[in-house]
């Protein structure tokens, strides 16, 4: 397979999916400080990880930014990546770090102390992406906790230790949070 | 009776097929590459532990003079009724830092603070200094905004602090 790469570094044309060769070649070649082989990254990647983003954050403008940063903050640190995993999978937990950072740091301290995420954004007008999904629309209006730690376990594949780690919370309360979330959506489905 | 014939799981299962059919990629709205290469074309390359103190300089002076004014308002400030602290909003505020610090620290796992050069280890010494005298403060004058706004900010540039000196070590997993 051959990518050419014209006009300002648009893939113009990709005969097939990137190969596992090919993407260690473009990993090689960024780590180097190659932007187009980081282009290719990103397009293969960006449309996973704005969705990644997207679900955790409820939000397209917050949701554009943390994946811009993702982005970023990939071409600062690819060198770090020893190839001990999968790229996908280093990719994944590096965006969902940043991602919950970026929740913490744009709370105020007032949302923190009272909890003002826990409201179910029920009739919050949420401006959706096209997903084509109703499920998607149902997850966006989940108090954000429990919207976390289902994104996070539900689609994302973590597990509830892992996510309770990210999260600073108990293993139990990660499963009630999920639960609770699952309930929800349940019950949003049925009506 | 005719309840029986419902199958209990079904809002379950039609959940799990609905998760199954979720879209793995989005498009967003907007080109982000054109932002991105902006970006990374007008980033320096990372000195980190040598630049991070001339970063955090301006961070150190401003800590050391909230400390030395707040010094100054308790010696003059009048002797107000003593209110119990763990029902302040500055405590409720102390803890809630705490807590994020501590998420944060989980996070980059669990750094040894010790480990950090003199000037950073200062920093984050005048830094917790310049929150104890607030909180010491709002002891006396609990709903001072201005104290409050203080001790919000004294926090803030401790987690952006611990963020930057941090942030890289997760990412190299």
């Amino acid at each position: 397979m051959r990518v050419y790469f014209l006009d300002k570094l648009k893939i113009i044309e990709e005969v097939e999916p990137a190969s596992l060769d090919l993407e260690s070649q473009w990993i090689a070649q960024a780590q180097q400080g190659d932007q187009k082989a980081f282009y290719a990254l990103y397009e293969k990647y960006y449309r996973r990880i704005y969705a990644l983003c997207w679900r955790m954050m409820a939000d397209k403008d917050s949701a554009e930014d943390a994946c811009q940063e993702v982005f970023v903050q990939l071409w600062q640190k690819i060198s770090n990546f020893a190839g001990e995993s999968k790229f996908s999978t280093w990719l994944h937990s590096v965006a969902t770090h940043i991602v919950l950072n970026h929740i913490r740091k744009n709370k105020s301290w007032l949302q923190r102390i009272f909890s003002i995420e826990e409201q179910v954004l029920e009739d919050t007008l949420v401006e959706m992406p096209d997903t084509g999904h109703y499920l998607d629309s149902k997850i966006q209006q989940l108090p954000e906790r429990a919207r976390l730690v289902f994104v996070l376990f539900a689609i994302e594949g973590y597990r509830h230790e892992e996510i309770a780690n990210m999260l600073d919370m108990a293993v139990g309360t990660s499963k009630a949070q999920y639960h609770r979330a699952r309930n929800l959506l349940q019950a949003s489905l049925s009506e | 009776m005719s309840k029986e014939t419902r199958i209990p799981k079904q809002p379950a299962v039609m959940l799990e097929d609905e998760i199954a059919q979720l879209a793995k990629e989005i498009l967003p709205a907007r080109d982000l590459w054109p932002g991105i290469e902006k970006a990374i074309n007008e980033q320096v390359p990372e000195a980190k532990t040598q630049n991070t103190g001339r970063v955090f300089m301006p961070t150190a002076w401003a800590a050391s003079i909230v400390a030395a004014v707040l010094l100054t308002w308790l010696a003059i400030s009048p002797n107000s009724a003593q209110l119990n602290s763990a029902d302040n909003i500055a405590t409720v505020m102390q803890q809630d830092f705490q807590q994020q610090k501590h998420r944060m620290l989980v996070s980059f796992g669990m750094p040894d603070i010790k480990q950090l050069p003199v000037a950073m280890q200062t920093e984050l010494i005048k830094l917790n200094s310049a929150q104890k005298t607030i909180s010491q403060a709002l002891v006396e004058d609990p709903n001072n905004s201005d104290l409050l706004n203080l001790l919000r900010w004294t926090q803030q540039q401790e987690l952006e602090l611990l963020t930057q000196l941090y942030s890289p070590q997760w990412q190299s997993i």
